[in-house]
């Protein structure tokens, strides 16, 4: 888990998170994977998305599942997304071309639900920061993206994605890039905010990608004209 | 702890891929119609090679030998008339035994005859029999544009008319009987030759596209029928192992299992990793590549080891021993794999990367993968750091 991420979300409030799944014994796993985390609180949960949001309008970040009574929800995610709302979608459909449909439409992060024990709280912390979190299934579809709309990937920032796919482990991609761990996640989440340029505009996007210049992780002129750049590396310290 | 890449293995020699299944489909569906056409129009090579050489000899050849007295060169005509003997005979030899023929130059060089016999027959043998070059020549036109496109032959055959018609102004046989008889000699020597080029290349462009066509339908065909199999296949083993999962949850939701016994857990851990493996799978047809390693997941599955198997995006048609390079290296690491497995497969059109995760058990460095024996560009990476061992093998084009 990445802690130097964690230690940044600000300690005063916890993080109120909204749940949105139509399998009550999914809701009651998701949350209690989130109480082991003393930042976190449930706020809402309920398998339609705007009751839930009725509920508790404060929620920080929402779990949506991305099937709700048989529907893919992808037009709601993109509703949520464009009104500002961070959303994290966790599905068992992670085939490739879902995975990046949820981020078009301005999902902040995806999960599938295999990943949900070790990456759930890491990722809803990180998107209540407008941090990106890429989870391996994640990693593995950003990789194998062929579409011509794609973001140009450097050369690390592939190798990177494609390790921590296959191993599923940040420290065993630094020893094999013989980088440390904490460039590595650098080169991850710099391939996942290139994302945020694909599909269209959302709050959430504009908002990772803030976040991204105030943390240094990506350059402001790299945004406008973000393909020229996109192919160079700069390790950062 | 940190180690050496137990082995490390990059192969250059490179081998000859197709690039995608349309194009393997299209280049099979080429093959068959070249083959077809070399094969149907091979009949009217002989005919036309057969008709040149035997006017040449049968109706040329007397008449020049009759008339040889009234030509005005007869050295000219004679030697002419061996020089096209010969020249045919090559060219016919050389269209028979399917070599391309060099069209402008030996066009040309007929042209460069007509002009010469029509110059050296003479005034009184102008339409003579023994100016051969009126009726005989069109045909080594034909024979030496064969399959060249059809508008090559008339312009040589319009070229041919026009030496004619010169040599007739020239000679000053401008009556109308002369006249008639160029035009009449003109068309009966053209048409025919004419008729048989186009009519040739037709029937070749027919039986090409018939020839495709039918490639294509057995290469869809054969398709479909994979496509079914593997249907059938998965239906089969998704009742088998919804029936596993289904006899597990019903004695976990009788009582008669126990969720804390790790026999149990271990059971639903396999019958999850196999369903999550079914469901995973959507292509149509396996890639024989991903159905390789399949087949290695479910052994070693049967073995008692919970593996996934993750594969993004599809292959492209790979020979069978760069399939075996990729695949053999994480096998052998599969058979003394404990625990838990991670088999990943990420294709792309150029590149494969095969990547096989286990933990690391502690040990003596047991089943170093060998390295690929040296067939295709595939590159193989073996390590291991304490935590997990990696083996990865990656192809590029």
């Amino acid at each position: 888990m990445d802690a130097d991420s964690l230690a940044q979300v600000k300690p005063e409030r916890p993080v109120g998170v909204a749940i949105v799944d139509d399998h009550p014994v999914v809701i009651d796993g998701v949350r209690a994977w989130l109480a082991t985390e003393p930042r976190l609180t449930v706020l809402a949960t309920g398998d339609d998305p705007d009751e839930v949001l009725r509920a508790d309008p404060a929620a920080d970040v929402i779990l949506l599942d991305l099937r709700l009574h048989g529907r893919t929800v992808l037009d709601k995610l993109a509703e949520l997304s464009a009104a500002g709302r961070r959303v994290v979608v966790y599905s068992e459909h992670s085939d490739p071309q879902t995975m990046l449909a949820a981020l078009d439409a301005g999902a902040v992060a995806f999960l599938a639900k295999h990943e949900g024990r070790e990456h759930c709280v890491a990722t809803v912390l990180d998107a209540a920061a407008d941090r990106p979190y890429v989870a391996p299934a994640l990693a593995g579809a950003m990789v194998g993206d062929s579409r011509p709309d794609r973001p140009v990937l450097s050369d690390k920032e592939r190798e990177a994605l494609l390790l921590w796919f296959q191993s599923m482990s940040k420290a065993s991609v630094a020893r094999r890039m013989r980088i440390s761990e904490h460039t590595v996640k650098q080169y991850v989440d710099r391939a996942r905010i290139k994302y945020s340029r694909v599909g269209r505009p959302a709050a959430t996007k504009a908002a990772l990608l803030a976040r991204a210049i105030e943390d240094g992780l990506i350059r402001p002129e790299e945004i406008g004209i973000y393909r020229s750049h996109a192919a160079t590396d700069w390790p950062t310290p | 702890m940190s180690t050496e890449p137990g082995t490390a293995g990059t192969q250059t020699q490179h081998v000859p891929v197709p690039r995608t299944p349309e194009l393997v489909m299209a280049t099979r569906a080429g093959r068959a119609a070249a083959a077809v056409v070399r094969i149907s129009d091979r009949g009217a090579r002989i005919a036309v090679v057969t008709i040149a050489l035997v006017w040449h000899l049968a109706i040329g050849l007397p008449a020049v030998l009759a008339a040889r007295s009234q030509l005005a060169a007869p050295q000219v005509v004679v030697g002419a008339w061996l020089l096209v003997a010969a020249l045919g005979g090559l060219a016919g030899a050389w269209l028979l035994r399917d070599a391309a023929l060099p069209a402008l130059p030996l066009a040309a060089l007929l042209l460069a005859v007509d002009v010469a016999v029509f110059a050296a027959a003479g005034r009184s043998q102008l339409f003579g029999p023994a100016n051969w070059v009126w009726g005989g020549l069109a045909w080594f036109f034909v024979v030496v544009l064969w399959r060249r496109p059809v508008h090559w032959l008339f312009a040589l055959l319009a070229a041919h008319a026009c030496t004619g018609v010169a040599a007739v102004v020239l000679y000053g046989a401008t009556e109308a009987p002369d006249l008639a008889r160029a035009i009449m000699a003109l068309y009966a020597t053209s048409s025919l030759p004419a008729a048989v080029f186009a009519g040739g290349a037709t029937l070749t462009a027919l039986s090409r596209d018939r020839a495709a066509t039918a490639a294509t339908t057995n290469a869809m065909v054969a398709e479909r029928e994979a496509a079914e199999q593997a249907r059938r296949d998965r239906r089969e083993r998704l009742a088998l192992v919804s029936a596993a999962a289904g006899e597990v949850l019903t004695e976990l939701a009788q009582g008669r299992a126990d969720p804390a016994d790790p026999q149990v857990q271990r059971r639903c851990t396999h019958a999850a990793a196999r369903l999550r493996r079914l469901i995973a799978e959507s292509d149509d047809v396996p890639h024989p590549l991903l159905h390789e390693l399949r087949a290695a997941a479910d052994l070693a599955e049967r073995n008692g080891l919970p593996i996934e198997l993750v594969t993004i995006g599809t292959p492209p048609p790979l020979p069978v021993q760069v399939r075996r390079s990729l695949t053999d290296p994480l096998i052998a690491v599969l058979a003394d794999a404990r625990d838990w497995a991670r088999l990943t497969v990420v294709s792309s059109s150029d590149e494969v990367v095969v990547a096989l995760v286990t933990p690391d058990a502690a040990g003596p460095e047991a089943n170093a993968p060998p390295a690929g024996d040296g067939d295709g560009r595939v590159e193989h990476r073996y390590e291991r750091d304490g935590k997990i061992r990696w083996t990865q093998t990656r192809w590029h084009r």
